[in-house]
């Protein structure tokens, strides 16, 4: 995964054009839409956008692009949009659980040694304050898991790089929307 | 002894994915403007987490917000003006 720590405007120009060719996709398909479609497909093709800019490279590009697909509605509209482009991949979730349990086991060890150890240098109280600390962290990451998609499976380094490539993505999304929401507003108003 | 050089070599692996954590924390922090905007040094990794959730949950609400905008205006063009046949023609 190539590191991505600032937007340029290529990236806000590939999502652009790709949204909008989503937004002419569905709206081929579904010719008279009430508002509500209109949000959906608005929203829909935005999020494929954003998620196919990186080109399946991270975790949350391609749960993002699998969950949008599972649904049957949705799969015709999404492979009409990836028919010239990218394939979309399927995530091997059954490989990654056993070789996380493993890891999983040895780190429940691992920590009630540390903590016994702790204890018997750092006093009751200090142990306490930080096991506090500790939950208030593990709360939180499983927050953050929950906001990334694909993030349940995660941990650590990897939780934290596919956050920062995540939040630029989002910006980058919101960035291109809001200006184009307000660009259509004052034209409209200009009148 | 085996035991020593194997708690010598976990110990020399965590210090270097600490360095790597704080390096990426550091990275989240400049990102998130609730952060950057705070004079103090040190933010607890709590905090950074604590305000990352709240970020993300913003931006998604923008995301939903811009479309619920833009479907509105969609809907509410005058179909006769010039912008609107513009806009539709880059859109639909």
């Amino acid at each position: 995964m190539k590191a991505r720590t600032g937007y340029s405007t290529s990236l806000k120009q590939e999502f652009l054009k790709k949204w909008i060719k989503g937004i002419r996709i569905y709206s081929n398909f579904k010719k008279d839409m009430n508002i509500l479609e209109r949000k959906k497909a608005i929203k829909l093709s935005a999020d494929l956008a954003i998620a196919s800019t990186r080109n399946a490279s991270t975790r949350w590009s391609r749960t993002l692009t699998a969950n949008i697909s599972k649904n049957e509605t949705n799969k015709i509209f999404v492979e009409q949009i990836f028919s010239d482009s990218e394939v979309i991949k399927k995530e091997a979730p059954s490989r990654l659980m056993a070789r996380s349990n493993r890891i999983a086991s040895k780190k429940i060890w691992r920590r009630s040694h540390i903590t016994q150890i702790k204890a018997r240098k750092m006093g009751p109280y200090a142990v306490k304050a930080r096991s506090i600390a500790k939950k208030l962290v593990k709360n939180r990451t499983k927050v953050l898991k929950s906001l990334v998609p694909g993030g349940e499976n995660m941990d650590g380094i990897s939780l934290i790089k596919e956050t920062l490539d995540y939040i630029v993505s989002l910006r980058v999304q919101v960035d291109v929307m809001r200006r184009l929401a307000s660009a259509a507003e004052n034209s409209t108003r200009s009148l | 002894m085996s035991s020593r050089r194997s708690r010598m070599r976990q110990a020399g692996v965590s210090r270097i994915s600490e360095d790597q954590i704080a390096d990426l924390v550091s990275k989240l922090q400049q990102l998130i403007p609730e952060i950057r905007n705070r004079r103090s040094d040190r933010v607890s990794a709590s905090e950074v987490l604590q305000e990352t959730c709240n970020y993300i949950k913003n931006l998604h609400r923008e995301v939903d917000d811009l479309s619920d905008r833009l479907s509105q205006l969609l809907e509410s063009i005058d179909s006769d003006s010039a912008q609107a046949a513009i806009i539709r023609s880059l859109l639909m």
